[in-house]
């Protein structure tokens, strides 16, 4: 097991156990985390999923997916360089990965 | 009536007894089998949890279809250009075109378009105004807001637009004579070649021109990649936005309630306002409703268990999102219409790799649109019924009379 801490715009705070191998995205989809829409499923052709990982956890999301880079230019919010699409970040084996969820996706 | 659980699709019935029936359905069971007006038979899903997975399952395909060696399962006949589209592709060469098309039309592009987008609201806003205080809201403002913002978007020019949205609307007619269509199609066909090579020449700030000379790792895009993409734009761009946008007000000036709330911070809640509408706004508007619409069907590659029930390879199986925006396994209350409903992803505009291209634009004209008209006319009223075209494959609202 491992978890994520999604933090909203507003400050408000949600941690939540994840599955090893669990995308960010879909364990804020299966709970009704707000402001993660992730309308295409996960496959990476939307870009409303994007989220601001902090810094201290960025090394455990893996490298940039293959196009990820691309997509992360046009999503609604600023780009910074803690950005990811939460479809493409993995929560791994006793990981815990904090997330802040910008304040729009669209 | 009959009421029978096992009646699906049903005919035309008061929307809230629709709703019921949906809900019960949804309940009762995740898919049932349907025989279609053209094309095999096909599964209607019910369930949001089986609309999820069948949409992100790469053994549900549309090549098939594209391939012609069957017939989209449906309840018209689909227009042969469609098959063409983006819609119909799968695996790596959708996933190529989406994603080069993603860019051009994704949510920061869109953004962009926001103050624009506020700016010819008001213009249509203001011409409304010169001429009274009533109008047929469709005709005046619903339709020409996505038209005008879809032609800027796309890049047509300002002088072309009234040809242009002759044409595009002669292609979606249902009732229109098959040569008219197929010429009219012809002279869209050409003249978007036309401007196509323009922009390949002198790029401007549009769509056309990010797609002209978009680059993947091999290659630009070609016409023949570009053209399906311009045209399924235009299919869904138009009148969808439009149906939804004179829904939407509808469906709140029908609910004072509803309306009020929105009214209290117009710029806070018209986001998820927008959410609502699309999930159930057209249950709202005064109108029967039956049950049967779909999403265009994919085709199982192998034997799949889909919440107990085997679908077998070769099957065809389609969303009904009215039917799952209404399953009460994910919507609490879904009968209710509630702008503030939390946790709402609805499917309206689909989910997975072929879930709305245009979603970004159309909800931005959708906040935009709305926003701006109760801004400008916070006491707009109904002044009549609505009424849509049966004869037009996206059942257009041809009329909304309203007074301010």
């Amino acid at each position: 097991m491992g978890s994520v801490v999604y933090t909203q715009p507003d400050g408000t705070v949600r941690e939540l156990e994840a599955e090893a191998g669990q995308s960010v995205m879909q364990l804020a989809t299966k709970n009704g985390v707000r402001g993660i829409l992730a309308q295409c499923g996960g496959t990476l052709s939307c870009a409303t999923c994007h989220v601001y990982v902090d810094e201290t956890d960025l090394a455990d999301c893996g490298p940039l997916a293959d196009f990820e880079d691309d997509m992360l230019d046009t999503t609604a919010a600023d780009r910074l360089d803690c950005s990811r699409l939460s479809c493409q970040v993995k929560v791994g084996e006793g990981q815990t990965i904090r997330v802040t969820i910008p304040p729009t996706q669209l | 009536m009959s009421d029978s659980l096992t009646e699906y699709p049903f005919d035309l019935r008061p929307a809230p007894e629709a709703v019921a029936h949906q809900q019960r359905i949804a309940v009762d069971r995740p898919l049932t089998r349907v025989a279609m007006q053209y094309g095999d038979e096909a599964w209607a899903i019910h369930r949001y949890g089986v609309a999820q997975q069948v949409l992100t399952d790469p053994r549900f395909v549309r090549g098939p279809f594209a391939r012609r060696e069957r017939t989209v399962p449906a309840a018209f006949e689909f227009p042969e250009f469609l098959l063409d589209t983006l819609q119909f592709a799968d695996g790596d060469e959708h996933k190529k075109l989406r994603r080069l098309v993603q860019v051009a039309i994704s949510p920061r592009r869109v953004q962009a378009l926001r103050e624009r987008t506020a700016e010819i609201a008001n213009e249509l806003i203001d011409d409304m105004i010169a001429k009274g205080d009533t109008a047929n809201l469709a005709e005046d403002y619903a339709t020409p807001l996505p038209i005008r913002v879809l032609s800027e978007f796309i890049g047509v020019p300002v002088e072309d637009q009234p040809k242009f949205i002759l044409w595009a609307t002669t292609v979606l007619s249902l009732d229109t004579p098959e040569d008219e269509v197929l010429a009219t199609g012809m002279e869209l066909y050409s003249y978007l070649l036309d401007l196509i090579a323009a922009r390949r020449e002198d790029p401007r700030e549009d769509l056309l021109s990010s797609l002209a000379n978009a680059r993947d790792k091999d290659d630009t895009l070609t016409d023949a990649e570009i053209m399906p993409i311009a045209m399924i734009l235009l299919v869904a761009g138009f009148d969808n936005t439009a149906g939804f946008l004179a829904a939407g007000v509808s469906a709140l000036l029908r609910n004072g309630d509803q309306r009020e709330r929105l009214l209290e911070d117009l710029d806070g809640r018209i986001a998820p306002a927008v959410e609502e509408i699309l999930r159930h706004a057209m249950f709202e508007v005064g109108s029967p409703m039956a049950g049967g619409m779909g999403t265009v069907a994919m085709v199982a590659t192998e034997d799949v268990d889909l919440d107990g029930v085997l679908v077998k390879a070769g099957e065809a199986v389609y969303v009904d999102p009215a039917s799952v925006n209404h399953d009460p396994a994910a919507f609490k209350d879904s009968q209710i219409f509630d702008i503030l409903r939390e946790d709402s992803p609805q499917m309206m505009l689909s989910y997975g790799i072929h879930s709305c291209l245009g979603a970004p634009l159309a909800r931005m004209e959708m906040q935009v649109g709305i926003a701006e008209l109760f801004r400008r006319l916070p006491t707009l009223r109904l002044n009549g019924e609505i009424v849509r075209n049966m004869h037009v494959l996206t059942i257009p609202v041809t009329d909304l009379p309203v007074a301010w």
